[in-house]
Parts: structure tokens; sequence; C-alpha cells
């Protein structure tokens, strides 16, 4: 259903996942019993974001008189049962998040096949192999649906753009098993496969006009989940290491090895008109190739504390409080701009975030959405939309207005 | 002072006979019952292996087959009843797992009827269905299973 001879696929792994989904899809296919068409189910989204700040870019040239319009996520998929215990599934995303329209080309998102193979009354136990998602804190599965998010932004000290596309997906395979207690669920995922290294990761570690080229190599994902008395109360707990490599044209620079090792703890607590919820990461990145003691082992801190209340059917607000902390052996960020005589600036290594939203769904497949954030420090600003620190600015507001459609 | 005393008891008869109007009108709320295609073989369930399946996170009946799961519209209040009263969830977080299947690859979306009339015809002639109905709509056609 999904038209995918006019996508240029960005590289051959997304060729070879499809054709692997394809082709046991509809080896299973014909197999199967009638009616395997039946269970053919496609849906998709389109979410288009207005973001207005006073100082500092986010997304786009937010700061300029009319804002920015760059942030648009539009997303398809397809998914058929050809056999009683088989899922094919895969997803085409198209998301830019400022940057020029090229960076909104249309890649598989995820493309599996997934082989249920127990089943019974007490647990379910089965695999999925080809382009998985990661499943990362609460958010991060379905961090580009806007449906699936409780504000427009997710909250940035653990789901920013910087090193994104690391921690997506993975090609390989994932392990899933779900067990059953008297009053909960325990479910346990892990993954092992290829990470992503997209331009993101390469702006983040400032390698974007060095001639080379960066490599994601091995992945591995766990995460253990328990939900109690039909997920009144969720706790999950979230690790992952992902790699990449740098391989170096230049005698000017090194190679270089990117290691990042974060570990995510995820609490949550439901009611019928309202929802608290707190995550905390801590994340470790080493660089390795390097004689930079700012760079080489630095472990950064994210929590943040989300309140959202339901009311009149289809309206939900929100309050939040997001904080990071770049490297928590400078909280401050000042031995930084030491450091670097000033180029640097201390206000680029923390992100304190006050966020207020609001949610309407007048239909179940439109969403309108508004909220407003109030940051002190640009931790987690995006690089690509602010390419010089020292020209940001350390307090600065922002808003946003959001419309999303679903099928 | 007459008067009054006769006042509060009429007051007091009131409430109590609007309260036990009440539950009597709660105790005339129909049973809402889990409902399956004539031909599944499985007869009971455990309540968390149908919150498994109506969660979309399990795609078989215990003995293999597999499972269609239909629903009404989450506003409908029959829906939010069977969430609330027989899954012990609320249908936003029915709504909310069903979203993050679909849009990660690990599921698919239950498939919507109108109304119990629809629910009834689509449970009867799908193989592997499941279902929920008030009393009112049962007849021989569907299969009641039993929750444990």
């Amino acid at each position: 259903m999904i038209a995918s001879k006019s996508f240029q696929w960005s590289d051959a792994r997304s060729i070879t996942a499809i054709a692997l989904a394809l082709g046991l899809g509809l080896s299973a296919h014909a197999q199967g019993d009638e009616g395997v068409l039946d269970t053919l189910q496609v849906h998709g989204f389109l979410s288009q974001a207005l973001v207005v700040t006073d100082d500092n870019n986010f997304f786009g040239p937010s700061s300029s008189d009319e804002g920015s319009f760059k942030f648009t996520e539009i997303g398809a998929n397809a998914s058929l049962r050809p056999h009683e215990d088989v899922l094919v599934a895969a997803q085409v995303l198209s998301r830019r998040a400022g940057g020029d329209g090229s960076d909104a080309r249309p890649v598989l998102d995820y493309g599996v096949v997934d082989y249920q193979m127990l089943s019974d009354q007490q647990r379910t136990f089965g695999v999925q192999v080809g382009r998985f998602k990661n499943p990362f804190g609460f958010y991060n599965q379905t961090r580009d649906v806007a449906f699936t998010r409780p504000s427009i932004l997710l909250p940035q000290s653990i789901y920013f753009d910087r090193t994104r596309s690391l921690g997506l997906s993975g090609d390989g395979v994932s392990l899933y098993h779900e067990e059953r207690l008297s009053n909960g669920v325990i479910r346990t995922q892990v993954g092992f496969g290829q990470a992503q290294a997209g331009d993101d990761l390469r702006r983040t570690l400032r390698l974007e006009n060095v001639p080379g080229s960066l490599d994601p190599k091995q992945s591995a994902i766990g995460q253990i989940r328990y939900e109690h008395d039909g997920g009144r109360i969720v706790a999950a707990l979230s690790a992952a290491q992902a790699k990449a490599k740098f391989d170096s044209n230049t005698p000017l620079q090194s190679d270089l090895t990117f290691r990042f090792r974060p570990v995510i703890l995820s609490l949550q607590y439901n009611e019928e008109l309202w929802s608290l919820t707190a995550e905390f990461a801590l994340r470790p990145t080493e660089l390795g190739g390097l004689d930079n003691p700012w760079l080489n082992d630095v472990t950064g801190e994210s929590w943040y504390v989300q309140y959202t209340r339901r009311f009149l059917d289809d309206w939900q607000w929100l309050i939040r409080y997001d904080s990071l902390t770049s490297n928590r052996d400078d909280r401050s960020g000042q031995n930084l701009e030491e450091f670097t005589g000033g180029a640097v600036p201390a206000h680029s290594q923390f992100a304190d975030d006050i966020t207020v939203g609001l949610q309407w769904t007048p239909h179940p497949r439109i969403m309108l959405a508004g909220e407003y954030h109030h940051v002190d420090g640009t931790g987690w600003l995006p690089v690509q939309d602010n390419p010089d620190p020292s020209e940001t600015s350390r307090r600065w507001n922002m808003l946003l207005f959001q419309l999303s459609l679903r099928f | 002072m007459r008067r009054l005393n006769l006042l509060a008891l009429a007051a007091v008869m009131l409430l109590a006979g609007l309260s036990l109007a009440g539950a009597s009108a709660n105790a005339r709320e129909e049973p809402i019952l889990l409902v399956a295609h004539p031909g599944v073989d499985t007869h009971r369930l455990k309540r968390d292996t149908t919150r498994a399946i109506f969660a979309m996170r399990q795609r078989t009946w215990p003995d293999g087959q597999a499972v269609r799961v239909f629903v009404l519209d989450n506003n409908h209040p029959v829906h939010a009843r069977f969430a609330k009263e027989q899954l012990a969830v609320y249908p936003h977080q029915l709504q909310l797992a069903w979203d993050r299947m679909v849009f990660s690859g690990t599921g698919q979306a239950p498939e919507r009827v109108r109304d119990q009339a629809e629910m009834r015809l689509r449970i009867t002639t799908t193989p592997g269905a499941v279902g929920y109905l008030e009393r009112e709509y049962l007849d021989d056609r569907v299969q009641v299973i039993s929750m444990e």
C-alpha cells in the first residue's frame, strides 16, 4: 500500500530489511489460510507545527518574525498477519526538524517480521527480525507520532535530537517476553543490531565539515517493564549501548570511536483523569581517539516530572519540569567555559525547562495542541539551528502550536 | 416544632428513597459479557489474558487460533464500562496502548464497530472473533466466554 517506488532508501540495509520482511511475509502468506488480506491494516499520521522563540532557534528560524514552520512529521505504515503467529509491519517516516527540505527525505522507520512463538494464558514470547524500534524510556518507540506524545515536544532532556538517530532503531534481532503475575505483568525486551548514525550525530560531534565517514556499529538495548493492576502503576528500566566510528580522511583529525551507554528509570501512576510521570536518565558517553578531558568520558544526567490532566472528554493539560545536565562533573558549565576561553558558554551545559501545554482532540483523527516553554540553558538546543554557541542566550522562551491528523 | 420534625422526616425519607432508587438503577444496569465466535474452542479466559488480548499484545487464543478483536468507539458507554469493569483499565490507556503498537511495528489496532448489532454480526461471521455485548444483544449465534 505504501508507494515505495518514489522513495530513495537511505542505504542498502533498508532494502535488505524490506526484502526480508516481504520475503518472509510472502512465504508465510502461501501457507496461510483464507482472509489474510482481511488482516491488512494501513495507518498514517501528519503533524505540522509552528515554533516561535524570543531568543535562540529551535527547529528552524524560530526567533525570526513569523517563527518557524520547519517542524513536520509524516508517516505511513502497513501491517499484515499472513499466519496466526506472524505479523509483518513496516513504516516510512518523513521528518523535518529545522534544516532544509532534504531532511524530510522518507526513510524506513521500521520493517519487521514478528513471530510470536508462544502465547498462552500465562505468557507470550516472540521475536522480531528486521529494523525494530528501540524500547527506550516510555516514549522512544513512537517519539515521532504526535498522538502518542503528551505534549508537542517530548521532554528534551531525554528525548533530544542531538543523538536521536543512534537510539532510534536497530537492524537486527529483538526478543520479547510477557509474563502475567497475580496482579501485574512483567515485560522484557532485548535487541541486538546495528544502530543508525545520521547527520545529527555528526553535527553533535562537530564533524560535519571534516572529511571522513561516520559509521554505526553494533548496538544492544534492553528494557524490563512492570505494569501493576492493569497499568495503574508502571515502572520500567531501560539500558542501551550504541557505538559509532569515525574514519577520518584527513591527518588533521584522528579516527574516533563514539560510545553511548544510557540508562533510564521510568515511573508512571495513572488514574482515570490524571497521570503522573517521571523519568531519570544517566547518559555516559565515551569518545576514543581524542585527548580532551571535556569530551573523552562524560556522564550526562536528565530527569523530568510531568502531570497530565484530562477534562471535558477531549481536552488535556500538562505541566512539566525537565532538567538536563550535560556533564555531572561540571554541572554549572563554568569549568568548560574557562577551559575554552569563553568560546563555549557555561549555559550550553545545562537546560531547565518549565512547560505548560494543552491538547484538544475534537475528533479521534484530529488533534490541536499548544504549549509554552521557559528554558534556562541551551543544553539540548539543536546544533544545526545555532551553529555558534557563544551567540546563544541563556534564558529563552518558546511557544509551539501543532495540528496533527491521522488515519 | 412538630411541623419541623415532620419536614425532617420527609426529607430523610426522600433522601433514602432517592438513594434506594439510585441503587436499584445500578443493579438494573446490564452486565457486559465477553463474547466470541461460536467456533472458538476456548470457553474460559483469565482476566489478564483478556486484557492482553484487548490491548492487542496477545494475538492468538490459548489453543493457537488467531484472535480478531472488535471494539466499539472509545466514547461509547458500553466500551467504557467494559474496559473499566471487566478489564480494569481506562479507555484512554487502551487507546494509547493501541497507538503505541500500531506506530512502533509491534502490533495492530482492533477493528471498530458502530454499535452492538454490528458487533454481534461481525463476531458471528468472523472466525476467532472476540468482543463484548450487553445481555439483551446476546443470541445463540455467539458464544459467551467466562472470565476468571
